[in-house]
């Protein structure tokens, strides 16, 4: 029997709506604002708000079509409720309770990293728990011990910078245009990764610990680009970029695997717009590997922010009836220390 | 036609149910901060007390603006979000002009003002500015544009108006406004807020708007970007 959820996300710079049906994505459309945003080097949350404004009808209407559903169709829709900017949420949500409530729907609250968590769920992935989730993103690094879909729980997470921000302010620093992710990852194709060795964050904590600190790094690039001048930074770049890039990614491997030994977990997965970087995704593989592991590595559509990931957290999270969800409100803050489900 | 009409642009959220030119039912929000993120509550209690289900409505018409960028998005990402799930045509209209017309209604009729007054409707913008423009409304509620919808310095609006000649202003902007002497303030509360019906009249005259939003203010980055470009380019 099908089960319909339409789901809508607009936490941050991706206007998103995709239908999913049971475990099957039906159809999966984002419109990227990234172009949008890398005039200011960065997102700006009222630009953001005006674009997601301008697009969210026409994506549903996209994800409606590519499913080959009518909105009547639809048994659930379900929306990111948090965490994110507040202005562009409150344009999903509104949109989202205005299309439930017209058509008698019952409405979804969902959690943006229950999403990130969820998208594993989801074919052709299909991960079954237990297993150990890391979440990598601009705005959020953490580790949650996935034993339910339902209720992960959080294991560790960045006391100060998200990776994806290290890695944007990193580029930055190298002259790379905004979104930095990618430009980073290409020029560190031909850099070495050992040639500079820049601090892990937290290393004096001890080896058990499942935190993250990316404050350090992104300190010490700063340095190293002062030390050598522009000249020696121009003939140094692609050295800095691996170094740096690996930098941040070696801490999210070992403390992926680390958690997963402590918590005896038998399977790891990887979301957020970070686990798109490709000397990420190698490195996990490699490391789940050689422990007997099994890895769940989404497709990268399914890592940066979608709406797919929300409607599979729709299946775990309970749906309000309608008209109950009149009075639902965006909310921009994470819960203290867990995911909301 | 049963029309629902809404407007969250100001503080003061209000919505309606309207058939034809009648109104079945209409509310105001209280004057919370972010009250408008309250609509969709207001909308149901206002469709239960009615007897109007969502599904009796054969169009919404939105205020576009100008007002708090928040509370005009959330009025029609709802109004847009119930039109294309019922399917039926949305239709905006000036949050500006339906303040005139509700103080061109407002009865009290400045001596010189003859059958032809001129309204100041003003929103707050913040930061110390308001959004405001200038309308001849006649009797039979026809209006003319005077002074183009703006963000304005209070001061300078204060100094645009003296030379209108007798006018009424009002909106929850009024007050920052050091009105000259040829301007009175529209006393009460029903002046200084949106009927939403006022905003179906306007697109029964074929003066409806885009559904888009009038911000009539650009970002800030966008704001400082551009400023930037013009330095380099004077540089
Ligand atoms: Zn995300």
């Amino acid at each position: 029997m099908a089960d319909l959820v339409l789901a809508i996300e607009t936490s941050c710079d991706e206007t998103a709506a995709a239908v999913v049906d049971g475990r099957r994505i039906a159809s999966n459309v984002v419109a990227s604002q990234a172009e949008l945003h890398s005039v200011y080097g960065g997102v700006v949350p009222e630009v953001a708000a005006r674009h997601h404004l301008t697009t969210v009808n026409a994506v549903v209407d996209r994800a409606l079509e590519d499913a080959g559903v009518r909105l009547g169709d639809v048994d659930r829709i379900a929306v990111t409720q948090r965490p994110g900017l507040i202005g562009a949420l409150l344009v999903g949500v509104a949109t989202a309770k205005a299309l439930a409530y017209a058509t008698g729907t019952p409405l979804v609250m969902v959690d943006h990293l229950h999403g990130h968590v969820a998208a594993c769920w989801l074919e052709p992935v299909a991960l079954d728990p237990p297993f150990v989730a890391l979440t990598a993103s601009g705005g959020h690094t953490r580790l949650d011990l996935v034993e339910d879909y339902a209720t992960p729980e959080l294991l560790g997470q960045t006391l100060d910078d998200a990776a994806g921000e290290a890695i944007d302010k990193g580029a930055r620093l190298l002259g790379i245009p905004y979104p930095g992710g990618p430009g980073l990852e290409a020029l560190a194709r031909d850099g070495d990764p050992t040639a500079f060795d820049f601090p892990v964050g937290l290393r004096s904590r001890g080896p058990d610990q499942l935190d993250f600190s990316y404050a350090g790094v992104k300190t010490a690039l700063l340095y190293a680009t002062r030390d050598l001048g522009e000249s020696g930074v121009h003939n140094s770049r692609a050295d800095l970029a691996a170094s740096y890039q690996e930098a941040i990614m070696r801490p999210l491997v070992d403390r992926l695997m680390l958690a997963a030994d402590v918590h005896g977990a038998p399977a790891v997965s990887i979301g957020g717009g970070v686990a798109a970087n490709g000397r990420l995704r190698e490195l996990v593989q490699d490391a789940a590997r050689a422990r007997g592991l099994r890895v769940a590595i989404p497709d990268r559509t399914l890592c940066t922010d979608n709406a797919a990931m929300i409607g599979a957290a729709a299946a775990f999270t309970p749906a309000i009836p309608w008209p109950d969800y009149v009075g639902e409100d965006a909310i921009a803050t994470a819960p203290p220390g867990g995911i909301a489900a | 036609m049963t029309t629902f009409a809404l407007d969250t642009a100001t503080p003061d959220p209000a919505l309606a149910i309207v058939d034809g030119d009648v109104v079945v039912a209409e509310s105001w929000l209280g004057r919370i901060p972010g009250g408008g993120r309250r609509v969709m509550e207001a909308a149901h209690d206002l469709f239960s007390s009615s007897g109007v289900g969502p599904s009796d409505l054969g169009e919404i018409v939105v205020g576009v603006g100008p007002g708090g960028f928040t509370g005009i998005r959330i009025g029609i990402a709802t109004a847009l979000g119930l039109g294309q799930a019922l399917d039926i045509p949305v239709h905006g209209a000036s949050t500006l002009e339906a303040l005139a017309l509700g103080i061109a209604a407002s009865g009290i009729s400045p001596p010189a003002a003859g059958p032809e007054m001129t309204t100041v409707p003003v929103i707050d913008a913040r930061r110390g500015q308001v959004f405001a423009a200038a309308y001849r409304v006649d009797a039979a509620g026809a209006m003319d544009e005077v002074i183009a919808p703006a963000a304005w310095e209070p001061s300078d609006l204060a100094a645009a108006i003296a030379g209108l000649g007798p006018c009424l202003v009002a909106g929850d902007g009024a007050d920052i406004v050091p009105l000259p002497d040829s301007a009175e303030r529209a006393a009460g509360a029903a002046a200084d807020r949106i009927s939403p019906v006022l905003l179906v009249r306007r697109v029964r005259v074929g003066a409806g708007r885009p559904v888009a939003p009038e911000y009539l203010r650009l970002p800030d980055a966008e704001e400082n970007r551009l400023r930037r470009l013009r330095e380099e380019a004077r540089a």
